[in-house]
């Protein structure tokens, strides 16, 4: 009991520190999950862990550089290697005659890793990321047709001019404010005020008594087809996709896309949303089955299905599979590798699967 | 010749032929004109007489000429692409663009030199047809190339200065300015947007009422840095409070910015200006729906459609309107018209 502050005292440290200058400030801004947790610890204490919680990583805190200290590759004619010593993480690439080496300054994505890098005052996303499927390097996710000329190409891709936003806007909070792209406050990855707006300043209001009036949105309000395209801010909306013309297997990965692809897809139906299935709070669940409630929420269970009072009574309007009713998702929502065969997704498009039958777009 | 005893056929086309070839263009044109007048269901006749007669600048004759070897060869895309030309010079303006984008789609410009032509005529008909974004476009393919001269550049800064006009037709008054706004976005579109923004910078110095100088570095920026964009076609409603483009663009990159409650002032001007303009009834519709007014979203959006049907933006709004008001059959027909309009339009992937 002694190690736990009450909650006033948690809000009060994170303001003293906040008022102690920029330094304090930074610190202030990792207490605040901590301080969030104080009323609402079913999300704060486990959403910092979760891969949204370390979209992106501080390299001297990113645990794939302790357990991988070494990682190398070789891609046509050049080895790419990343080294860490200490808590300094090294991304090099060689043709053998010459050699690039460059710190890495951030670590994006807590499975899957892909780092951004800085050169000659410009941003670079490595050719190389770490993949969990194959506990090694390959080549990053949409790069694969990139055919570097020289030493310098091979380093990375260079981001276009308004990508970083995009990127650390995602990856991380407070990176962008009105539309600019500011990497020295940012707070690597995705934290209650990133979803929250105005998390801080309720926090700091619940100090002085006002928690109530100054308490976000609730986002649990917002229609099936809000939440989509909120989540979609970074997960991609399904116009955002459309815009970019993705097509194929790639665009597997935008889940609010696929999902409203769906027939079964109602934009005020809040049994079929992202948060009807997941808790953004918490690790996704990868269990195909424990999912199954869910579908049973808008589909009749094969015993109502057989009584038309039943089904009405449950308000499971979607007709019972006639095949299996548990894991519906393993049938319905297939696995879907990327096309350079390196990460897998459940595909969102909910939908009776034929044998053979080509990827959906 | 043909007065004094009628030639066969036969020799009339090998004399024709050999006129053409020996560079003697009036007995040429005079010998084809006999050949397909008796045989007019001869299409190399017409093709030959349409070609040498715009050579001469004969174009009203060149343009039916070709027209009757169009009527018998439906895919020739020189041909088209021929016409088109004619129709320049004789100044039928939407015809002329009909026409070389048909020849355009039908091979006219494979051949490099025939491309330069036809682009940059495509492109000039796009400025006086008012489609300055496509004539943008247009021009960037000269950009890419490095393909550059002082009319080119004109003609880009009347693309991107919003004047439906042809090179030839700016006063002496405005040729500074049409040729320091082209020269400006010319190094934008050749991607050497440092070296732009100064000379854009260099632009507003000098012409700081121009109409449009804003909007057109607005516009330009606005593909990859929306947020960039948005100071410059702000400044641009300082300068021309009336351009209702501008508060289009405004209000879209405000929308982008999650921002409709600031959008939705813009479109509502750029509506009541522009009624009939199909982006300011678009992003009116948007705005609204982003600020919980579904069915006056609707009433906008369902109007921005009847006055462009094919626009992917409008679909892509309606979707997401009929989603968020249960009308699931609706979105998803939208939905369905979104993908057929962008199929085939595949890119890649860039994020990882």
């Amino acid at each position: 009991m002694a190690s736990r502050l009450s909650i006033p005292r948690i809000l009060l440290f994170v303001v003293l520190l906040a008022a102690c200058g920029k330094a304090a400030a930074q610190a202030a801004k990792h207490n605040i999950a901590l301080a969030c947790a104080g009323c609402h610890a079913s999300q704060s204490g486990p959403q910092p862990d979760t891969p949204m919680g370390r979209g992106m990583q501080w390299p001297d805190s990113d645990p794939l550089f302790k357990s991988h200290p070494e990682l190398n590759v070789r891609k046509g004619p050049y080895t790419y290697a990343v080294e860490t010593k200490g808590t300094q993480s090294i991304y090099s690439v060689t043709d053998g005659a010459r050699t690039i080496s460059l710190p890495i300054r951030w670590s994006f994505g807590k499975g899957a890793q892909t780092w951004v890098l800085e050169k000659e005052g410009e941003l670079y996303e490595s050719m190389v990321s770490y993949y969990p499927s194959i506990d090694g390097l390959g080549m990053t996710t949409g790069d694969e047709t990139l055919a570097p000329q020289n030493l310098d190409e091979a380093v990375g891709r260079k981001l276009r001019k308004g990508e970083p936003k995009d990127c650390f806007g995602c990856h991380s909070t407070d990176a962008v404010s009105i539309g600019k792209l500011h990497l020295e406050t940012l707070e690597p990855g995705v934290t209650c005020e990133h979803c929250h707006a105005g998390a801080n300043a309720h926090m700091v209001a619940a100090l002085q008594g006002a928690a109530y009036d100054t308490a976000p949105p609730d986002l649990l309000r917002l229609s099936s087809e809000d939440i989509s395209n909120f989540c979609g801010q970074c997960h991609r909306t399904w116009e955002s996709v459309v815009r970019s013309g993705w097509r194929g297997e790639i665009n597997v990965r935008f889940q609010p896309y696929r999902l409203a692809n769906s027939k079964c897809f109602d934009g005020t139906d809040p049994r079929i949303s992202c948060i009807a299935c997941h808790d953004p709070h918490k690790d996704l669940v990868s269990e195909d089955s424990s999912y199954d409630a869910k579908c049973l929420a808008c589909h009749a269970s094969r015993n109502e299905s057989a009584n038309a009072s039943a089904q009405a009574a449950s308000h499971h309007d979607a007709k019972a599979c006639s095949v299996a009713s548990a894991g519906c998702a393993t049938c319905h929502m297939p696995k879907v590798k990327l096309p350079n065969g390196l990460m897998t997704f459940h595909d969102h498009e909910i939908r009776i699967v034929k044998p053979g039958a080509p990827y959906p777009d | 010749m043909g007065q004094m005893e009628p030639l066969r056929q036969n020799d009339l086309i090998a004399q024709a032929s050999a006129a053409r070839m020996q560079n003697d263009v009036p007995r040429a044109i005079e010998l084809y004109s006999q050949a397909v007048e008796r045989n007019p269901k001869w299409p190399e006749g017409w093709w030959f007489l349409g070609s040498l007669q715009y050579g001469t600048g004969a174009y009203i004759p060149a343009r039916d000429a070709l027209s009757h070897y169009i009527e018998m060869t439906p895919n020739a895309g020189p041909a088209f692409a021929l016409r088109g030309l004619c129709e320049f010079e004789t100044g039928e303006y939407p015809q002329a663009l009909a026409d070389m984008q048909r020849g355009i789609s039908l091979g006219a410009a494979n051949q490099p030199r025939n491309e330069q032509i036809l682009r940059y005529h495509e492109a000039l008909l796009l400025t006086r047809l008012r489609n300055y974004p496509a004539a943008l476009k247009a021009y960037s393919f000269f950009a890419k190339k490095g393909v550059s001269n002082p009319e080119l550049l004109a003609a880009i800064g009347l693309a991107g200065l919003r004047m439906p006009l042809l090179p030839k037709d700016v006063g002496a008054e405005e040729r500074e300015l049409v040729s320091a706004a082209g020269e400006a976005a010319f190094r934008f579109l050749a991607g050497d947007e440092t070296s732009a923004a100064q000379a854009f910078q260099e632009l507003f110095q000098r012409f700081p009422q121009a109409s449009n100088a804003h909007f057109l570095y607005g516009y330009l920026l606005f593909a990859t840095d929306p947020d960039a964009a948005l100071p410059e076609f702000q400044q641009e409603l300082k300068v021309a409070p009336s351009n209702a483009d501008a508060e289009v663009m405004t209000a879209w990159a405000l929308l982008l910015r999650n921002a409709a409650a600031e959008a939705l002032p813009y479109a509502q001007r750029a509506a009541d200006q522009e009624p009939m303009l199909p982006s300011a009834q678009l992003v009116l519709g948007r705005s609204l729906m982003e600020t919980g007014d579904l069915k006056g979203s609707m009433e906008h959006l369902e109007k921005a459609l009847q006055l462009e049907p094919d626009n992917l933006e409008t679909h892509l709004a309606l979707a997401k309107a009929y989603s968020e008001s249960g009308r699931k059959e609706d979105a998803r027909r939208e939905r369905i018209l979104c993908l057929q309009l962008t199929s085939g339009h595949g890119i890649a992937i860039e994020h990882p």
